[in-house]
C-alpha cells in the first residue's frame, strides 16, 4: 500500500475530527460526564475490573431512576495501566477530551499523585483509594477523597496486636514501593508510642525479583522476634518461603491481600500462625449487602470485593455531591460531599435515598458498603474497620475487628 | 478537544525529541541504545532537583540535566561502546534498570517513590490559564524544531556521512582514517543529552515525576516511532513519534463503538488494535513512512539512481 500524502493528510482530519462531531451530538442532551480510571492492567490489575463494575452498576442504576440533577449520567472508563506515565495521557483525554467533572477510581499512589497536578488544574474531583501517607499533601484545593485509611491507621492496629502478643521489638520489611516506604514510618511510631521498636532500620526490598534469598538471609540475621512483612503476594510470598528455608522460627506479621487463599495453597501448614490485618468492609451490614448483591455477588460472612466497595461508596458520594450542589463544580460539590458524608443527619445508604433527601431539604449522612464514610478537612477517611486475623489449620480465624482511627 | 490535542501534541513533542535522539544513536550510527529511559530520567530529575531543591530557574535546570545526562552516557559509553550491537543493547537497558532502582532507593535525592513534585513550570507569569497549555506547546514545539535543525543538519554534514559509513560497516571509516570510537562516543554523548532535555521537558510538564515514569514501555514507543517513522530519517523520527502518539491516543475514541464490551475488554483489545496497527505498518512500509535518502555524490549524481541503504532493501 502507497500511504500519499493526500491520504495521509485526509485520513488523519477525519480521524481528528470524529470526537468533535461525537461531542457535539452529546451535548444536547448535556449529560454529566464522570471518568472511571481503575487499573485494569498492571499491578492492580487484579482490582481494577470490581472497581469499575461497582461503577458502572451503580450510574445504570442512577440513570434508570432519572440520572442526577435530571441529566444523563455518562461513565467513560479509562486503564490506568497501574502506571503514572500511562495514566497522565489517560486523564488527559478524560478532562480535555471528555470533559469530566470527577475522576474516580485510581488505586496506585503514585497514579493517584500523578494525576493530581492535572486534576487540580482543570477543577476536576478525585475519589480515590489509597493509602500512603503522602496523599494529602498535593491537595491545594480540597478537592480530593480517600476511600481507604491511610497507613498510619493500618500500623496502629497491627502495632496493638503485636504488643499484646508480647513482641516489643518487630523487624519491618516491605518492597521498596511508596505505600510500604510510608508503612515502615508509621509502624515505627506506632511501636514507639506503646513503648515498644523497630528491630534496627525498617527494611526495604526492591520488588519484582527473581529471588529474595539474600533478603531473607538479611532478615533472619537481624535476629528480631518477629517480622512485620509488608508485602504484597507476589512478593511476601517467595520471601516467607526463603525465611521458613531459612530456618527463622519467629512470629510473622502480614496485610491481609499478601496472604489470601493462593499464598495459603503455595505454602500449605507453613501458613500456620500467620497474624495478619487489614481494612475490612463491614460485613453483614445492610450497606455492604446491598452494594453486593447490586453487583451480582451474595453476602456470604466472608470479605469480598474489598475494592468494589470502595469505587461504589465513590461514585455514590460524586454523584449525592452534584445533585445537592445542583452544579457539577468541583468546588461546590466537594462541600457537599463533605456535609454528605460527615453528617449530621438522616442515615442514607444509596443514591435514590440521599436524592428524596436533597429534594426534602432534610440534611443526611452517608453510610457507606466500605464504611461510615467520614472524613477529615484533609478529605482523608476519618475511620475504617480493622480485621486482625490468625492464620490457624489453614484458615483465616478472626481475633478482632477494631475501628481503626486514622486522627489519633 | 482542542486542549486535549494541545496536551496531546506536547506530549508527542516529548517522544519526537527523544525518537531524533534514538534515531541519531540507532537510525544514523546503528549504536542498539535500549536504555532512553535512563537518560530521560536522568534529565527529568536533575531537572527537578535543580529547580525544586536548589531553587534555579528551568533554563539552568535544564542545561544541567543535559550536562548530567552527556557524562553519564560518556561514561556507559567508554565502557560498552568497544562491544558491537546487542552487547551495547544489553548494557543499555541494565543502566536504565540500575537508574530507576537509584531513583526509587536514593529518598533523600529523589524522595523515591513517593514522587517528585515540581512547581517550575514552563510558562511566563501573568498568563491566562487558558493561553498557558498553548503557551507549553509552543516551547515545546520550539524545542523540538530546533533541535530537529541541529539533528538533521549534522545528519546531512560530512558528521552523518561518517556515521552512516559506520553503521554500514565500522571498518571502512576505519580503514579511511576516522577514530570510530570517537565518533561513537560522541554520538552517544549528544543522543544522552537530547534524551536528557526531553526528560528535563517533560518533568517540568507533567510536575510530578516517580521510578515508575520511567521504565521500558516508554523506551519501547520510541523504538516504535523511529522504526514507524523511518530509522536514519530526522524527519522521520518525528513523523513517527506523531503517528505512535496518534495511534496509541486514537484508540481511546473507539470505546463508544465498543458498548457490548466492559473496560477490561476494550482495554486489552485497545493493545491489540494498537499491536495489529504497527504490525500492519512494519509488514507494508518496513523501510517506515519517510525512508532514509542519502543525497547522492557529486561525481555520479549524474549517472545512476542514488545508491540503495542496507534498510531500503531489507
Amino acid at each position: 500500500m502507497k500511504l500519499s500524502r493526500r491520504l495521509l493528510l485526509s485520513g488523519a482530519a477525519i480521524a481528528l475530527s470524529a470526537p468533535a462531531y461525537l461531542r457535539m451530538g452529546l451535548a444536547q442532551s448535556a449529560p454529566i460526564v464522570i471518568g472511571s480510571m481503575t487499573p485494569l492492567t498492571g499491578g492492580g490489575g487484579p482490582y481494577g475490573p470490581e472497581k469499575s463494575d461497582a461503577h458502572r452498576a451503580v450510574v445504570a442504576k442512577v440513570n434508570a431512576d432519572g440520572g442526577v440533577m435530571g441529566r444523563e449520567v455518562v461513565l467513560v472508563s479509562e486503564n490506568s495501566e497501574t502506571n503514572p506515565e500511562a495514566a497522565v495521557r489517560a486523564a488527559r483525554k478524560l478532562i480535555d477530551a471528555d470533559g469530566v467533572s470527577a475522576i474516580l477510581g485510581t488505586w496506585a499512589s503514585s497514579v493517584t499523585l500523578g494525576i493530581m497536578p492535572l486534576c487540580q488544574e482543570a477543577d476536576v474531583l478525585q475519589l480515590y483509594s489509597g493509602s500512603s501517607d503522602y496523599l494529602p499533601d498535593a491537595d491545594r484545593k480540597g478537592i480530593c477523597f480517600n476511600l481507604q485509611p491511610l497507613n498510619r491507621a493500618w500500623a496502629v492496629a497491627l502495632a496493638d496486636l503485636a504488643v499484646q502478643r508480647g513482641f516489643k521489638e518487630v523487624g519491618f520489611a516491605g518492597p521498596k514501593n511508596d505505600f510500604a516506604s510510608s508503612m515502615g514510618e508509621s509502624f515505627g511510631e506506632s511501636m514507639q508510642k506503646l513503648g515498644g521498636s523497630i528491630s534496627g532500620e525498617p527494611f526495604y526490598y526492591n520488588p519484582d525479583q527473581a529471588s529474595y534469598r539474600a533478603e531473607a538471609e538479611q532478615l533472619i540475621q537481624l535476629d528480631a522476634p518477629a517480622l512485620f512483612i509488608a508485602g504484597y503476594i507476589t512478593d511476601f510470598t517467595p520471601m516467607f518461603r526463603e525465611l521458613v528455608r531459612g530456618g527463622y522460627t519467629g512470629q510473622i506479621f502480614a496485610l491481609s491481600f499478601a496472604v489470601g487463599p493462593e499464598f495459603k495453597t503455595a505454602v500449605g501448614d507453613a501458613a500456620n500462625g500467620i497474624l495478619h490485618g487489614s481494612p475490612v468492609p463491614p460485613i453483614g451490614k445492610d450497606s455492604y449487602d446491598a452494594y453486593l448483591e447490586l453487583v451480582g455477588l451474595t453476602p456470604n460472612g466472608q470479605v469480598q470485593a474489598s475494592y468494589g466497595c470502595m469505587a461504589y461508596d465513590e461514585i455514590n458520594l460524586c454523584l449525592l455531591g452534584m445533585e445537592a450542589a445542583k452544579s457539577t463544580e468541583a468546588a461546590a460539590v466537594a462541600a457537599e460531599i463533605r456535609k454528605i458524608a460527615n453528617g449530621p443527619g438522616d442515615r442514607i445508604t444509596t443514591f435514590a435515598e440521599g436524592k428524596a433527601l436533597i429534594s426534602a431539604a432534610t440534611p443526611m449522612n452517608y453510610d457507606g458498603a466500605s464504611s461510615s464514610v467520614d472524613f477529615q478537612p484533609n478529605g482523608m477517611l476519618q475511620s475504617r474497620d480493622f480485621a486482625l486475623y490468625e492464620i490457624e489449620d489453614g484458615t483465616d480465624t478472626i481475633l478482632l475487628t477494631t475501628t481503626s482511627s486514622a486522627t489519633e | 478537544m482542542e486542549s486535549y490535542l494541545v496536551a496531546i501534541l506536547t506530549t508527542a513533542s516529548v517522544y519526537a525529541i527523544l525518537a531524533m535522539a534514538l534515531n541519531l544513536q540507532y537510525g544514523l550510527t546503528g549504536l542498539m541504545n535500549f536504555g532512553i529511559v535512563g537518560f530521560f530520567g536522568i534529565g527529568a530529575y536533575a531537572s527537578g532537583i535543580v529547580t525544586e531543591t536548589l531553587g534555579q530557574p528551568m533554563v539552568v535546570g535544564t542545561l544541567a540535566a543535559m550536562v548530567v545526562a552527556g557524562v553519564a552516557g560518556a561514561l556507559i559509553s567508554l565502557l560498552s561502546l568497544r562491544l558491537s550491537g546487542d552487547f551495547l543493547a544489553i548494557v543499555t537497558l541494565g543502566f536504565a534498570e540500575a537508574m530507576r532502582l537509584a531513583f526509587n532507593n536514593e529518598d533523600w535525592l529523589t524522595r523515591g517513590p513517593r514522587g517528585f513534585l515540581i512547581m517550575t513550570r514552563p510558562v511566563l507569569d501573568g498568563l491566562s490559564r487558558e493561553a498557558t497549555p498553548w503557551f507549553i506547546l509552543a516551547v515545546f514545539a520550539a524545542a523540538t524544531l530546533v533541535t530537529y535543525l541541529l539533528l538533521a543538519r549534522l545528519a546531512r554534514g560530512p558528521f552523518g556521512r561518517v556515521l552512516r559509513a559506520i553503521r554500514e560497516d565500522d571498518l571502512v571509516p576505519a580503514t579511511l582514517g576516522k577514530n570510530v570510537l570517537l565518533y561513537r562516543l560522541q554520538v552517544f554523548v549528544l543522543g544522552s543529552a537530547v534524551m536528557a532535555l526531553a526528560g528535563s521537558f517533560y518533568a517540568h510538564y507533567i510536575q510530578t515525576i516517580t521510578p515508575q515514569n520511567f521504565t521500558t514501555p516508554v523506551a519501547i514507543l520510541v523504538w516504535m516511532s523511529v522504526i514507524v517513522g523511518g530509522a536514519g530519517n530526522m524527519a522521520g523520527a518525528v513523523v513517527g513519534a506523531l503517528v505512535i502518539t496518534f495511534i496509541y491516543e486514537g484508540t481511546r475514541f473507539l470505546a463508544p463503538w465498543l458498548s457490548g464490551l466492559d473496560p477490561t475488554q476494550i482495554s486489552s483489545l485497545r493493545f491489540v488494535i494498537i499491536g495489529v496497527l504497527l504490525i500492519a505498518m512494519i509488514r507494508f512500509r518496513p523501510e517506515g513512512i519517510l525512508p532514509e535518502r542519502v543525497a547522492p555524490s557529486r561525481r555520479d549524481a549524474d549517472k545512476s539512481p542514488p545508491p540503495q541503504t542496507r534498510r531500503g532493501t531489507t
